[in-house]
């Protein structure tokens, strides 16, 4: 038999995961470039810091906590969806996949709120500026998470995904695990280190 | 050999002007030292390297077919040009740092002056209260003691400048720092008397290029005798305003006179009634080619309105601009009949 | 048994030429994408220069206004830093890489399409400001609070944001997409040590892309909340800090200069070797002298803001200057292949040479400068821009030219025209070195830059003069070059796999390469797999053969 193109390794990391972790990278930088100006801005501001005068400080109850304890249980779920999938279970990974879905939403939709009473906006001084710009993007991000959850939900609907061959929910959960991880240096940032 | 003369000659010629200008402050002189010695270093590397390179260029021409000995590499040798470089390193470093501490150092009593800048000027501001705003047609001086300590303070009204003259080889950032940070100093005593150039050296918009100014250095004795004059000139007494005089309206926004032809009767003074709508400063300057026929109070607005009175012209046609913005938006032709 | 070419013989399947380029997925045609839109910016760009440079020749303002002029030198860097000298490297890393790899294509193809389609989208957006009323007039480097609504009004500047996010998103995609391909797509036998120097080069260099884009990423976003919601970010008047813009541009400024430059240095490290018959000295300390570059590149930002006042210099004077020492050892290790080689000077060789005599002068002076107290005299004048032009033009964009001197026959199947190749190098050469030595003279006697006119009694008029000269040389030098592409194109001499008796995989298959790239591929053995191809019969080479570790998985035989 004649020479042919060699061939591939099987196995091995899988390149869209590679994908993914690399662009978690630049995301890592996105984040850490805004979370700079956070605290660049923090470092240098003369008075006190926190919102301005007229709005109330900023609370964990009654929405912050909540949110956060919604999208740390939605990391915990989608961690179900993979290992549903991984035993070939599509049916579960479904299920899983939806309830992640729901609980991003309501972080969105809880976000939105928080944002309606807070008593500040973004044009209120620095600490207005760099609260919605932080906030503002991670929820962005979220919201694409949960973009990307609905289409995933809809291939699993169609079978589209095996024990051998769902690549894609390994990757949005990468990504799923990340915004989560964000959120908690965003909220501890703004919550506790203040 | 010829071709490498010809190549080198016309670079050695321009070599004359790769010094810094003569400096002119005891800091200056400190700076041109050390970029000489950087220069040095530069220019061994340079003709080592460049040498090198043009003598394989020539030497190892492809002469025949035969494989030349296929070296990969060579630890000790890639040890020795690590270490080499990094020893020229260490020598700029430790230059660097000897020659930016003493060009740090604070004298205890320097005269101070503040210097603001601004779109697209400048303001020297003395402690005696004297003050000089420059405009386009002319830059203002900052007249300084040779031999004595002077600092100034650098501050903003808008966006970031820098004040740069080019004879004291520094220039330090005006910024307009917020948040009450205290405002860029820049020290320096003057070797000897005379008149050094000076230009903002940061871009800040559209007339940058206009933002010069000069540095005025006089012998001690001089200055505290210019100083004292200087800040006890009284400014001439407005002149009360005859009635019945005719008016012409004018205002000013976005760097933009409201209108661009004004009329006014001849032989008779008249009052342009001036409005600035902006806060960016404007006045109204009247000319006869180059010649300055009239030069009005500068105005800072928004919404601040002033009457200039001008006495009385010849028939002709003039023109009106402003001095701060001497642009086609800020020009228009006075005629006076 | 016979083989089977994998290309369709049939005309079942067939589409307009058009079509099949804006629809294409395929690594080589987005290459050549790449390289087409580049070079249309740096056409455009290029005007802009002659603009700048007939303005400047003689003191007074004779042919633009002030206004004209601040957005032909801000589009100008803009466009020939974000639209030009970036995505061509990307284009010719986009054709060769997976070659060199011995891969059939990039590891992500339609985000490879993706990522270049919104190049000229981003690049339409940026220059769109010219129909609104102005384009951006801030200075490539938008520094604040010049940017800001109140100083720099109308959409111009918006539109100058918006356009270099898409084009930084394009590149953080394009990232991932060649780190992917490098690390999971080489070809047996190929460990990283193995990879063709241009791979490494391109590999750090999109390591910087990937990490240092999204921080301007976010510089931009804020920048924007501040000119259009109200936003305190950098604003003073409104409790913002103007100095926190530069540090955050700056830190992503300073690594994209290394991705400017690094390409090119890998590409004048493969054709060396070539046109000198000897392998690259020193390959793995070129590597290691690579990778610390990358490193120290995100330490040196604020050597840009030395006379800002806040910037503890003696850190920053250290750490630019250290950068040095990788560099100077990769020139050492270039000349150490010239020496005892056996040189022969193609167009592409003598870019190549071009590159390394320009790119020692911009090194010299970039080191120059990063001596604090020089710099205080020297920032913001014609040294800087002599220095960036030095290293930019001279390095990068003469990287640019030996790179498609060296590759067209491979992506053509023809060869460009010698004789017209000399003549457009020797006059970019001499056009390049009249415009900007000079205007490192310029700098040093204090000419500031980013001004549209100087006083006559500054004493600056002769230089200016000659380095308007050089420009206009520069600009007729392209048209050689521009025949030389076309003619060549038409009727140009044909060649075969490897003209140049080249050493990495991609002169392993046909010019242009089919579709799939690659029939069969050579024993991968080092770093010149066909180098080693060819002289697989020469007993003075196989000891280094005989060190050559197995592929673990071998193909059929």
């Amino acid at each position: 038999m004649s020479a042919q193109a060699p061939a591939r390794r099987q196995g091995g990391f899988p390149i869209p995961l590679v994908g993914m972790l690399l662009f978690l990278s630049s995301e890592v930088m996105f984040f850490g470039g805004l979370f700079a100006t956070y605290f660049s801005a923090r470092a240098s501001f003369a008075g006190p810091w926190g919102p301005p005068s007229g709005a109330e400080p900023l609370e964990i109850l009654p929405i912050a906590l909540p949110i956060t304890l919604i999208l740390v249980s939605s990391s915990f779920t989608m961690h179900a969806a993979v290992r549903a999938i991984r035993r070939g279970n599509s049916g579960a990974l479904r299920l899983w996949l939806i309830v992640t879905l729901g609980l991003g939403l309501l972080f969105v939709s809880g976000q939105a709120y928080d944002y309606t009473v807070l008593g500040f906006g973004i044009s209120d001084g620095v600490f207005g500026t760099v609260f919605y710009t932080l906030t503002g993007f991670h929820g962005a991000h979220v919201f694409g998470g949960v973009v990307g959850l609905s289409i995933l939900t809809a291939r699993a609907g169609q079978g589209q995904f095996s024990a051998r061959n769902h690549v894609a929910v390994e990757a949005v959960s990468y990504y799923w695990h990340f915004v989560d991880l964000v959120w908690l240096a965003l909220f501890s940032t703004l919550y506790f280190l203040r | 050999m010829i071709r490498l003369a010809a190549v080198c000659l016309p670079a050695l010629l321009l070599a004359g002007c790769l010094f810094p200008p003569e400096p002119m402050t005891t800091q200056a002189e400190e700076i041109r030292t050390l970029f000489l010695i950087i220069f040095g270093l530069g220019a061994l590397v340079f003709v080592g390297v460049e040498g090198f390179l043009i003598y394989a260029v020539f030497r190892y021409r492809r002469r025949d077919d035969r494989l030349p000995a296929q070296h990969h590499g060579n630890t000790k040798v890639e040890i020795v040009w690590t270490i080499i470089p990094t020893v020229i390193v260490l020598i700029l470093f430790v230059t660097s740092m000897f020659t930016l501490g003493s060009i740090s150092a604070r004298s205890d009593n320097p005269v101070v002056i503040e210097v603001e800048g601004f779109q697209w000027q400048w303001t020297f501001r003395y402690e005696n209260g004297y003050a000089v705003t420059g405009n386009f047609i002319e830059p203002p001086v900052l007249v300084v003691p040779a031999g004595d300590p002077v600092r100034l303070k650098l501050i903003s009204r808008d966006v970031i400048h820098s004040f740069f003259v080019p004879a004291f080889l520094i220039k330090v950032d005006v910024v307009p720092f917020g948040q009450g940070q205290a405002p860029n100093e820049l020290e320096f005593t003057v070797t000897a008397p005379g008149t050094y150039r000076g230009q903002c050296a940061e871009f800040c918009g559209l007339l940058h290029a206009s933002m010069t100014f000069t540095v005025q250095a006089l012998a001690p004795a001089d200055f505290d005798a210019w100083l004292a004059a200087a800040a006890s000139a009284t400014p001439t007494p407005a002149a009360s305003v005859p009635p019945d005089l005719h008016v012409v309206e004018l205002s000013a926004d976005n760097i933009a006179f409201s209108v661009h032809e004004l009329e006014v009767p001849a032989g008779e003074p008249f009052i342009v009634r001036f409005t600035n709508a902006e806060g960016v400063d404007h006045n109204v300057a009247i000319y006869d080619g180059t010649e300055i026929l009239f030069t009005g109070t500068k105005v800072t607005g928004p919404d601040v309105t002033v009457d200039y009175l001008v006495d009385a012209l010849d028939p002709g046609e003039y023109t009106f601009i402003c001095d701060f913005h001497p642009i086609q938006a800020m020009t228009g032709t006075l005629m006076v009949r | 048994m016979a083989t089977t070419t994998l290309a369709p013989g049939s005309k079942t399947y067939e589409r307009s030429w058009v079509l099949d380029w804006l629809t294409t997925v395929d690594h080589k045609k987005i290459g050549v994408l790449y390289i087409v839109n580049a070079f249309a910016f740096f056409f455009f760009a290029g005007l802009l220069a002659l603009v700048i440079r007939s303005e400047l020749a003689v003191p007074g303002l004779q042919f633009v206004d002030e206004s004209t002029f601040n957005q032909a030198f801000t589009m100008h860097g803009t466009l020939m830093i974000f639209l030009f000298v970036v995505p061509v490297f990307s284009g010719f890393a986009n054709y060769v890489v997976p070659l060199m790899l011995g891969a059939p294509d990039m590891a992500f193809p339609r985000i490879n399409a993706l990522s270049f389609w919104m190049l000229p989208l981003g690049g339409l957006l940026i220059v769109s400001g010219y129909l609104v009323g102005g384009a951006a007039a801030g200075g490539w480097t938008g520094y604040n609070p010049l940017t800001q609504e109140q100083f720099s009004p109308g959409d111009g500047t918006d539109l100058w944001i918006m356009g270099l996010a898409v084009v930084g998103t394009a590149s953080i995609l394009g990232s991932v997409n060649f780190l992917t391909t490098i690390f999971k797509m080489r070809a047996p036998g190929m460990t990283l040590f193995r990879m063709p120097i241009f791979v490494w080069t391109v590999l750090v260099t999109q390591a910087l892309i990937l990490l240092a884009t999204p921080v301007l990423t976010a510089g931009l976003i804020a920048l924007f909340i501040d000119r259009n919601y109200g936003g305190s970010f950098f604003d003073p008047s409104v409790g913002g800090d103007p100095i926190l813009w530069q540090h955050v541009f700056w830190f992503f400024g300073h690594p994209e200069v290394y991705i400017v430059i690094l390409p090119a240095l890998g590409v004048v490290s493969e054709i060396l070797p070539v046109f000198s018959r000897k392998p690259l000295f020193g390959y793995k300390a070129f590597v290691w002298a690579t990778i610390a570059i990358g490193l120290l590149s995100f330490s040196v930002w604020a050597h840009h803001m030395f006379t800002t006042g806040v910037v503890f210099l003696p850190f920053f004077t250290f750490m630019t200057a250290l950068i040095a020492i990788p560099t100077g050892v990769k020139m050492f290790n270039w000349l150490a292949t010239l020496w005892r080689g056996s040189l022969v000077f193609t167009t592409a060789m003598l870019f190549a040479l071009g590159v390394m005599s320009m790119f020692l002068i911009g090194g010299i002076s970039g080191v120059m400068l990063a001596a604090a107290p020089v710099d205080f005299h020297l920032q913001d004048t014609y040294f800087v821009v002599a220095h960036l032009h030095y290293v930019f033009f001279g390095g990068a964009a003469m990287g640019v030219f030996a790179s498609a001197y060296y590759w067209f026959p491979k992506m053509t199947g023809r060869r460009l025209n010698e004789a017209l190749g000399k003549v457009h190098f020797w006059m970019l050469f001499v056009g390049f070195n009249a415009t900007f030595f000079v205007q490192h003279s310029l700098g040093i006697q204090g000419m500031p830059r980013r001004i549209a006119d100087y006083s006559a009694d500054a004493g600056w008029t002769e230089m200016n003069l000659i380095s308007t000269a050089g420009a206009f040389l520069i600009a007729a030098s392209m048209v050689p070059f521009v025949v030389n592409v076309i003619t060549t194109l038409l009727n140009g001499e044909k060649v075969g796999d490897d003209p140049w008796e080249g050493n990495t995989l991609e002169w392993a298959t046909t010019s242009p390469p089919p579709t799939y790239n690659f029939d069969r591929l050579p024993p991968i053995r080092s770093e010149r797999p066909m180098f080693d191809l060819r002289h697989r019969d020469d007993p003075n080479l196989h000891p280094e053969l005989a060190h050559a570790e197995i592929a673990t998985i071998e193909a059929d035989s």
